[in-house]
């Protein structure tokens, strides 16, 4: 009799829980968000892509009542923490920020757990980080016809500097050798920092580095041309490969934000138009200006348009670089 | 004498003081907290830093990394867990003074030496920034070998008796190190496919590993066989060995001068860091110790060599990190983002716009060791006798909870827990065949940046090797570490000469009567 009423009662304490769980479950449902959004970054605090999070979360907190927290999973080159996104509830809590073009890039250079399109869905662009040809500034070369001209004449002998073999700095910097039928050596550092004091160091003839990069270095190194359609929204004296009618591929980064695939997409949308938001503050557009890259939002579909051509773009400096190592 | 008006600026602002000694205290309580890393406790304070003006924010974040590196040692010494990866070094000699019951010596020895350590960091840093930065940006890859090279060489002291299995140690050190994505060419390296290997081993969960899970199953092992299992000391402990006296600290004052000078000098070359620094100072010391004999049970000069080249490289690493934007550290990076967050360009002529900010900060950076001075000083003392009132089977447990702990937190990955198992096997292994811990976790710590500098080195050069010939300064590494090698093969061939003539002398006297 006893033991009946216990189980009586147990049962009657679980019914209720699970009643109540699955009241929550609703009411979050209804108001999403309804706790801290988890935004992850696969890099180390302090870095570019970093800022932008960091940057996104300062402008968050005048619109979204629930705070949106960055969290750093460094490692494999951004791999790491994209996994984790990718295997996280998809229930638009947990999100990530990365460099779209080192994302997709690494994924097609080493065997990878995650693939950016099967895994996860765009919720939107924030940002673009380009890539820029630099010289050191007592370089003999003042522009890129005449580094161009000095590649020519001494084929495979001159050197450049990049960030590892791994990112979009390297791939555009073979991209732009390729369109030109020209060789040289590159010498990759661990980074952009140790990249560019190499540069400004005259350790390397040139480079290819972010753009921002090149900001109070004035003394030491002079960029001379930016790896895209259209000028750097900061650095605006800096041509573009275009202009100058030299043969280049477009590869960027465009800072992305993404969910994983099974992700309602009532949710996307939502985050997505609070992203569309935030990005229009002026909270978030000055913290990422003073580090010196640029804003720019766009909708799901066009970057996944934008970073679909970027693949089939990159592919073949990609197989050209994988076929060498076998 | 900007550094005047520097510390005119901030000791005219109480708040920049508050700043400051609040920094000392969380610093000093992060660093001695195994798992919980400066770096980690600044990356969660950076979004505050977006709404104060730049000098706190940059005050407060400096002061912390100075006084977290301090903070690691106590959790070396009591736990001989390294509670920051730069004071791996110092539990060689301050873990064995905690068993001996000298935990509060110990601790002296390394705020004395901290201080004295991170002070002529700053005097580097303050008086020789101009030409340190000048040095900085003409230091290529071929000198960065040449470093490590040198650092290589002094592996050597710490290799124990048989030459052979210190090699052998070695060898499986730079082996480890070696798996995970290559950093010059981009391919994985040992992974064995596995993604979690492409990261590559850390540092922390090997050394945790190594010494802590390693000596634990070591001990386990000795109990088993009815060995004396103490691990810390129960004998009452006196007043004196919670004390430090003058005579006590004066042979360690050259030691620790000369370790400032060295970890000062590793500072201005960014990536080779603070673990590294300790190791060539401990190691550079110990060579021309007195007394080898104690080294590695608990001599005083060995927590003084290790903890003043640690924290003598918080000074001059900013000078890579304000001129040339490369950050030596995790640390550093974040201060590097700060400067960003707050519009101030990071590059040479740093020193031309915010002249007054930098020599600012540099003053709150002297005011932040005297703070972290004085903590360690008269908190030593206690801490030293509270942990001595722990019944061993109490601490036990406790060391080893703080070794899981601190592998998970470093970066939150499961992985790592694994990973330090696995080096708890290992270096119980290793200790069985007498292998040498301290010699496979150098050549672990310095392996990759020195392939990493030897293959830029000679991506670099028109004439292969003899890029290293051709630049003055590699040279003169070069130079230095075959000079110390040359001294040391020298002195061993003296002494066998003296105790050859020593015996000859005493054979001839034993004739005679």
């Amino acid at each position: 009799m006893q033991l009946t009423s216990f189980f009586k009662s147990a049962a009657t304490l679980i019914t209720a829980t699970c009643l109540s769980l699955s009241a929550a479950t609703a009411a979050q449902a209804d108001t999403f968000p309804s706790r801290p959004i988890n935004l992850v970054v696969p890099f180390n605090a302090g870095g570019g892509v970093d800022a932008y999070a960091r940057a996104l979360a300062a402008g968050a907190r005048d619109l979204i009542d629930v705070p949106v927290v960055v969290v750093n999973k460094p490692g494999a080159g951004g791999l790491t923490g994209a996994q984790s996104v990718a295997t996280a509830r998809p229930d638009g809590y947990t999100l990530l920020l990365t460099s779209g073009g080192s994302f997709l890039l690494n994924t097609m250079l080493n065997a990878s757990p995650v693939d950016m399109f099967e895994n996860f869905q765009f919720v939107s662009q924030i940002g673009q980080l380009s890539t820029a040809l630099m010289v050191p500034a007592n370089s003999p070369y003042k522009s890129a016809n005449e580094l161009i001209a000095a590649l020519q004449e001494n084929p495979g002998k001159l050197r450049w500097a990049h960030s590892g073999r791994g990112g979009f700095h390297y791939i555009a910097g073979r991209a732009f050798l390729e369109s030109n039928n020209l060789t040289a050596q590159d010498v990759p550092f661990k980074g952009g920092s140790p990249a560019r004091a190499a540069l400004a160091g005259a350790q390397t003839d040139f480079g290819f580095m972010g753009i921002q990069q090149a900001r109070g270095f004035g003394e030491l190194i002079h960029p001379l041309a930016l790896v895209a359609d259209e000028r750097d929204g900061i650095m605006q004296d800096i041509p573009t490969f275009k202009e100058l009618n030299i043969p280049f591929v477009n590869i960027g980064s465009p800072v992305v934000v993404m969910a994983p695939t099974k992700t309602a997409a009532d949710v996307v949308a939502q985050l997505n138009q609070y992203l569309e938001q935030i990005t229009a503050t002026t909270t978030f557009a000055e913290l990422i200006e003073k580090q010196g890259t640029a804003a720019l939002y766009a909708q799901p579909a066009v970057i996944e348009q934008k970073m679909l051509d970027m693949r089939t773009a990159s592919t073949p400096v990609i197989t050209q670089l994988t076929g060498q190592v076998q | 004498m900007d550094i005047l008006v520097g510390f005119a600026t901030v000791l005219s602002d109480p708040w920049i003081l508050v700043a400051i000694a609040l920094a000392s205290i969380v610093g000093v309580v992060i660093g001695a907290t195994p798992g919980l890393t400066a770096a980690a406790a600044i990356a969660m304070l950076l979004p505050v830093t977006y709404h104060v003006p730049p000098l706190y924010a940059l005050a407060f974040l400096y002061v912390i990394g100075k006084s977290g590196r301090f903070g690691g040692s106590i959790a070396a010494i009591l736990f001989n867990t390294p509670g920051t990866s730069a004071s791996a070094a110092t539990q060689l000699d301050g873990y064995p003074l905690a068993v001996q019951g000298k935990a509060g010596k110990a601790l002296k020895v390394a705020t004395v030496s901290s201080v004295i350590g991170d002070t002529i960091g700053d005097l580097i840093l303050i008086f020789g920034v101009a030409y340190v930065a000048q040095l900085a940006l003409k230091l290529g890859p071929p000198e960065y070998f040449a470093i490590y090279a040198m650092a290589f060489v002094v592996i050597g002291s710490v290799i124990g008796k048989s030459m052979l299995k210190g090699l052998a140690s070695c060898l499986l050190g730079i082996l480890v190190a070696l798996i995970g994505l290559d950093s010059v060419s981009g391919y994985a390296r040992f992974t064995f496919d596995s993604f979690q290997l492409m990261n590559g081993i850390g540092l922390v969960p090997v050394m945790i590993g190594i010494f802590v899970l390693g000596e634990v199953f070591a001990q386990m092992d000795s109990m088993k066989s009815g060995q004396d299992t103490v691990l810390h000391s129960t004998a009452p402990q006196s007043a004196e060995d919670s004390q430090l006296s003058w005579m006590e600290y004066r042979p360690c004052l050259p030691v620790a001068i000369r370790s400032a000078f060295t970890g000062g000098l590793i500072g201005m070359l960014p990536g080779l860091g603070s673990a590294v620094a300790a190791f060539v100072a401990y190691a550079t010391e110990f060579r021309r110790a007195r007394n080898p004999e104690q080294w590695g049970k608990g001599a005083l000069e060995g927590i003084a060599a290790p903890e003043s080249a640690n924290n003598a490289v918080s000074g001059p690493s900013m000078v890579p990190l304000l001129t040339l934007g490369v950050p030596g550290s995790t640390i550093g990076a974040i201060l590097m983002g700060v400067f960003l967050i707050h519009g101030i360009e990071i590059g040479p002529t740093l020193f031309l716009t915010s002249r007054e900010l930098i020599f600012s900060l540099f003053a709150t950076g002297l005011l932040g060791i005297f703070c972290y001075g004085l903590i360690g000083y008269f908190g030593s003392g206690f801490v030293g006798r509270l942990i001595m009132r722990v019944p061993p089977n109490i601490i036990y447990p406790m060391i080893f909870l703080t070794a899981f702990v601190a592998a998970y937190a470093n970066r939150s990955s499961l992985f790592d827990v694994l990973v330090m198992c696995v080096f708890g096997l290992v270096g119980y292994v290793m200790r069985k065949l007498e292998l040498s811990t301290a010699a496979f976790v150098i050549a672990f710590v310095l392996a990759r940046g020195a392939e990493e500098s030897l293959r830029q080195a000679l991506l670099l050069s028109d004439s292969g090797a003899l890029v290293f010939f051709e630049r003055p300064v590699a040279l003169l590494f070069f130079a230095l570490g075959l000079g110390s090698v040359g001294y040391r093969m020298y002195g061993l061939y003296r002494d066998k000469r003296k105790a050859a003539a020593l015996h000859k002398t005493t054979g001839n006297a034993g004739e005679s009567c």
